[in-house]
């Protein structure tokens, strides 16, 4: 009897010590100008807001970056002749307004006479998100991705080293092209799509006089050239170029934790990620049942529960992977996404699994970092990707003769 | 085993309410209480006893009077425990509260005659008498409830987390009938669900920028405002939007809730929003105080564990006090605390009204303090169980095996909206139906080709409409025929759109902007009150027409006047209806209807 008493009383006091032992404090405390300065000196920057900054960073000269082109190249985004049955466009996955500057389109969506619009882009038109924002994305005649890939978005995707989910694209131009002739996405052949624009006079005049002639490659350096004018800017940008008051203090803390625990190890670049392909989950998950949770109250629920992944012997990730999608060469390899404009690119990863910004940080730390995130911590993460969101920068782009 | 035996009952008066033990140590001493008590039970005491009692009474052949009588008391110690246990105190049955004095005041008796019992006699039978009666005298006290409101407001919280709104499928296991009510409510469904509002605050973000937002969710998403959400959101079924408009029982909650636990949040006004408001007036938008993190929670209430989950609920049965103080308040009675969100003012310095259904209650005759037969609360009628298009306080329980009450307060929010909750629940709109007709009287009369109607506003304890009496529809619709059925006079039709014809003239007000212009859709932008025909409580209104050819009349002439009502004019709906085109029209409904015949 007194042996258990003994013992269990050496229990409670090495609980208690171990819990003494822990670390409560952060690791770094950053001012503001300290948070800035660690910032840029890890590769992250601000978005460009003038033409020559914006040529200087995507590396160009003025040549092939002019109004003609963008203008041509957003003609282009939003043609409905270049998908096999001529219903959808780049921007019916990738939606976005075509007069960014008209701030009636939902009202007038909701009253005009016409009624030209599915019910999703009447109210999500207005986002400016460039998404879709299904699970998965829905081409021509309504074929699904045979991956359950989800649509990404085109704002800064010119900014990204890789493209698409496993990374194996290397220019916007070479993705405008591939997503064209892709049998789930526009489903036209190269020829088709250049004798379709051909029929069009007036499409014939404006590649006359951007290009000299109309031709498949030009269709693609036509739509890149607007996509390189899809930058935006927001309260994360106006930080970094050092306004200390963009930023609120809970999102200067989710930017502290996101250096600090090495969320930016990836997510780097102007674009906060897009620069690399990773491994996900990091580790081998679920190899056996999962049990890393089992006594942790407050993360349970977190986990995307709605189907039995604990009872699988194996299944490579932590929510359901619908369409069975494996990343680039099958090896869990996956360009890091983006981070700007997360909070309006809902359902996350891969294949949407899931739905919430929220669990989608939680998973984050603990398969990529070896962390279980306080509800603090992810909160304050979540108010700095919040800090992540912009407007498009309307750049004044000068003429082809170089005017204004 | 004395000691261990003296430590639960330690333990369980310690809960006893003259301690007034501060909650923390309050829900450890429970739990434990109850956690020990039945490990004890089990594996020591209920051995040893039959042991001792089979040694000393089959064996021996001993007699001990105390002995029988300290059997005795622990049979019923331990019956009335597994009964506080398994059941509960919940109030509906007999049996909890009897077993609750039975084990309290058992415990005592018990303690006499363990004492009696022992071997060496301990001095202690006047102490445990003392304490004894002691404690009768204090038998009615309740815990403070000062004490428990003595918690500061949250200050120095810069929000709440998820997990801090228990959701409100967690109260369905307890409070089943309620949460049904309330499910198919419109206080349930005033976001994600309610296709109005979400196109109305989306308009409300593109026309005022995105912050404005805020103003909506003050009251229409507390949890979502209170966590740092930006903006409302709705559910989505993989690529597809879910049928929410028809779903009933808030099946979409309950297995979010099962999936995710709390980590979810339950957007819009949950059962803790409006049940863990400590103030609440009506002097500006989202007036409140809420005290969601600071709560007085029973062990394992939080748990996302099943058992641990049951093991919370019971423990909260065995000894409901404190659960009931924590979500209730005498303030839930009183108008002044729906005030806080059913008088809206505009966000600037103006601070216009544009609803000011507590300021038309404040001043309509309904508000009688002086007289407690005439005075009605908003809860009166809102809250009151119709029958027979009369008011029939419901008879019935608010927790399951809880306490026969007689006037339930039943949670339909019956109001005006008997459309969207009616998709739903048939029941819900019969209920808001039946309010409505009890709410006017019309009467007609023809003097000199001239028709004379009259409505009065006889049951509502405010203008009629009120709310967002711009986007309500209430109107006369007038047919008079002459002696051959010919139709000489005809007002309140419906054009071909559905629109409402323009003729008729709905008691409604009118917002219009700085030039007088109706503001149409956007509210927000109220500068002017173009007009206001709205019938303040206990007033009549009389309509008068003119018949056109009022001399060549063949009589006898026959009137029927209806008073229409139509929650949402058809131009509001077909705007919401390019962003969910499953959306059915609303129907008019005839309030009051009557026909009448006039000669010469």
């Amino acid at each position: 009897m007194r042996f258990f008493i003994g013992a269990f009383a050496f229990i409670v006091l090495l609980l208690f010590s171990v819990s003494l032992l822990l670390p409560t404090k952060e690791k770094r405390v950053f001012s503001d100008d300290s948070l800035r300065e660690a910032a840029l000196s890890r590769d992250m920057s601000s978005t460009p807001k003038t033409y020559d900054e914006l040529l200087k960073l995507l590396q160009i000269d003025k040549e092939s970056l002019f109004r003609e082109k963008v203008d041509l190249g957003r003609d282009l985004y939003f043609e409905k002749a270049l998908s096999k049955s001529s219903d959808v466009s780049c921007a019916t996955c990738h939606v976005l307004s075509k007069d960014l500057k008209d701030k009636n389109i939902y009202l007038d969506a909701l009253t005009s006479k016409v009624n030209d619009k599915t019910d999703c882009v009447v109210c999500h038109l207005s986002d400016l998100s460039a998404t879709d924002r299904f699970e998965t994305s829905i081409g021509d005649g309504g074929r699904e991705n045979p991956f359950h890939l989800n649509t990404l978005t085109t704002l800064n995707a010119a900014l990204a080293k890789y493209q698409t989910w496993s990374g194996s694209v290397k220019s916007v131009e070479e993705q405008v092209g591939l997503s064209i002739r892709d049998a789930s996405q526009m489903n036209l052949s190269s020829d088709e799509a250049v004798k379709r624009l051909s029929l069009d006079v007036s499409y014939m005049k404006k590649f006359e006089g951007v290009y000299g002639e109309l031709n498949f490659k030009n269709i693609e350096d036509a739509i890149a050239a607007y996509l390189k004018t899809l930058i935006t800017r927001g309260d994360y940008d106006r930080f970094l170029d050092g306004d200390n008051d963009a930023m609120n203090k809970k999102a200067k803390k989710g930017l502290a934790h996101f250096l600090n625990f090495g969320c930016k190890g990836c997510h780097t670049g102007v674009s906060v990620g897009g620069q690399s392909i990773q491994k996900f989950p990091l580790r081998d998950y679920n190899s056996v049942v999962d049990v890393t949770n089992s006594f942790n109250e407050s993360q349970k629920g977190r986990e995307v529960s709605t189907f039995d992944f604990n009872a699988k012997m194996y299944h490579p990730f932590p929510f359901e992977n619908k369409g069975g999608f494996m990343g680039k060469d099958g090896q869990r390899l996956f360009r890091v996404p983006m981070l700007r404009n997360v909070t309006k690119t809902s359902p996350y990863f891969h294949n949407g699994g899931v739905a919430k910004l929220r669990e989608a940080v939680h998973l984050m730390g603990k398969h990529q970092l070896g962390m279980n995130l306080t509800n603090t911590q992810i909160d304050e993460i979540v108010e700095f990707l919040r800090a992540l969101e912009g407007d498009v920068v309307e750049f004044e782009i000068p003429s082809k003769k170089g005017e204004l | 085993m004395k000691i261990l035996i003296i430590i639960m009952f330690l333990s369980g008066i310690l809960q006893y309410s003259i301690f007034d033990l501060s909650w923390e140590y309050f829900r450890t001493v429970q739990a434990m209480h109850i956690m020990g008590s039945i490990a004890i039970a089990l594996f020591l005491l209920i051995p040893y006893v039959n042991m001792h009692t089979y040694e000393f009474m089959v064996v021996k052949k001993v007699k001990s009077l105390s002995g029988i009588m300290l059997g005795i008391t622990l049979f019923f110690i331990i019956i009335s425990g597994i009964y506080l246990f398994l059941v509960g105190n919940r109030g509906g049955d007999i049996f909890g509260t009897l077993s609750f004095y039975v084990h309290l005041y058992g415990s005592f008796v018990l303690l006499y005659f363990l004492f009696s019992h022992a071997r060496k006699k301990f001095h202690a039978k006047p102490l445990v008498v003392l304490f004894f009666a002691l404690s009768l005298t204090f038998v009615d006290s309740s815990y403070a409830n000062e004490k428990l409101t003595n918690i500061k407001i949250e200050e120095g919280l810069d929000g709440y987390h998820n997990e801090d709104w228990t959701s409100s499928a967690k109260c369905k296991s307890c409070h089943e009938e309620i949460f049904n009510q309330w499910a198919d409510s419109n206080h349930h469904h005033l976001v994600g669900t309610n296709p109005y509002y979400m196109v109305m605050e989306n308009l409300a973000g593109a026309d005022m920028g995105e912050e404005f937002r805020q103003w909506c969710m003050g009251c229409h998403n507390p949890s979502a405002v209170t966590t740092g959400e930006k903006r409302t959101t709705h559910e989505m079924d993989g690529s597809l939007m879910p049928n929410i408009l028809f779903e009933s029982g808030s099946k979409r909650l309950l297995e979010d809730f099962k999936a995710h636990g709390n980590s979810r949040l339950e957007q819009g006004v949950s059962c803790v929003a409006c049940h863990r408001i400590t103030e609440a007036d009506s002097k500006g938008n989202s007036a409140y105080t809420l005290k969601i993190r600071d709560r007085e929670k029973y062990a394992f209430e939080d748990s996302n564990s099943e058992v641990e989950q049951w093991l919370s609920e019971k423990f909260i049965n065995s000894n409901p006090q404190v659960h009931k103080d924590s979500y209730s308040n005498k303030l839930y009675k009183k108008s002044s605390y729906c005030a806080s969100c059913h008088d809206e003012f505009l966000p600037d310095s103006s601070k216009r009204a544009v609803v000011s259904t507590f300021k038309e209650w404040e001043k309509s005759p309904f508000n009688n303090p002086k007289d407690p037969t005439k005075h009605k609360d908003c809860i009166d009628c809102h809250m009151t169980y119709l029958k027979d298009g009369e008011f029939a306080p419901l008879k019935g329980h608010s927790t399951d095996g809880g306490v026969i009450k007689d006037d339930v307060k039943v949670h339909y929010f019956s109001g005006s909206n008997h459309f969207l909750s009616g998709l739903k629940s048939k029941e819900h709109e019969d209920q808001t139906l039946q309010l409505l007709r009890t709410s006017a009287k019309i009467d007609i009369d023809i003097v000199d080709g001239n028709i004379l109607v009259g409505v009065k506003n006889v049951g509502a304890g405010h203008h009629l409409p009120t709310g967002v009496s711009d986007f309500r529809e209430l109107w006369l619709d007038i047919t008079v025929t002459d002696a051959k059925e010919e139709v000489v006079f005809s007002s309140g039709k419906l054009q071909e759109d559905g629109n409402l014809g323009l003729d008729a003239r709905p008691f409604m007000k009118v917002f219009g902007d700085e030039d007088s212009k109706p503001v149409g859709l956007m509210f927000w932008r109220y500068k002017k009150m173009i007009s206001d025909t709205r019938i303040p409580a206990g007033q009549r209104r009389v309509e008068s027409y003119e018949i056109a050819d009022a001399k060549n009349l063949e009589y006898p002439l026959k009137a029927v006047v209806k008073l229409n009502f139509r929650i949402y004019p058809q131009w509001v709906t077909d705007a919401v209806k390019r962003a969910y085109p499953q959306l059915p029209n609303p129907d008019v409904v005839t309030l009051e209807k009557i026909e009448k015949s006039f000669g010469k």
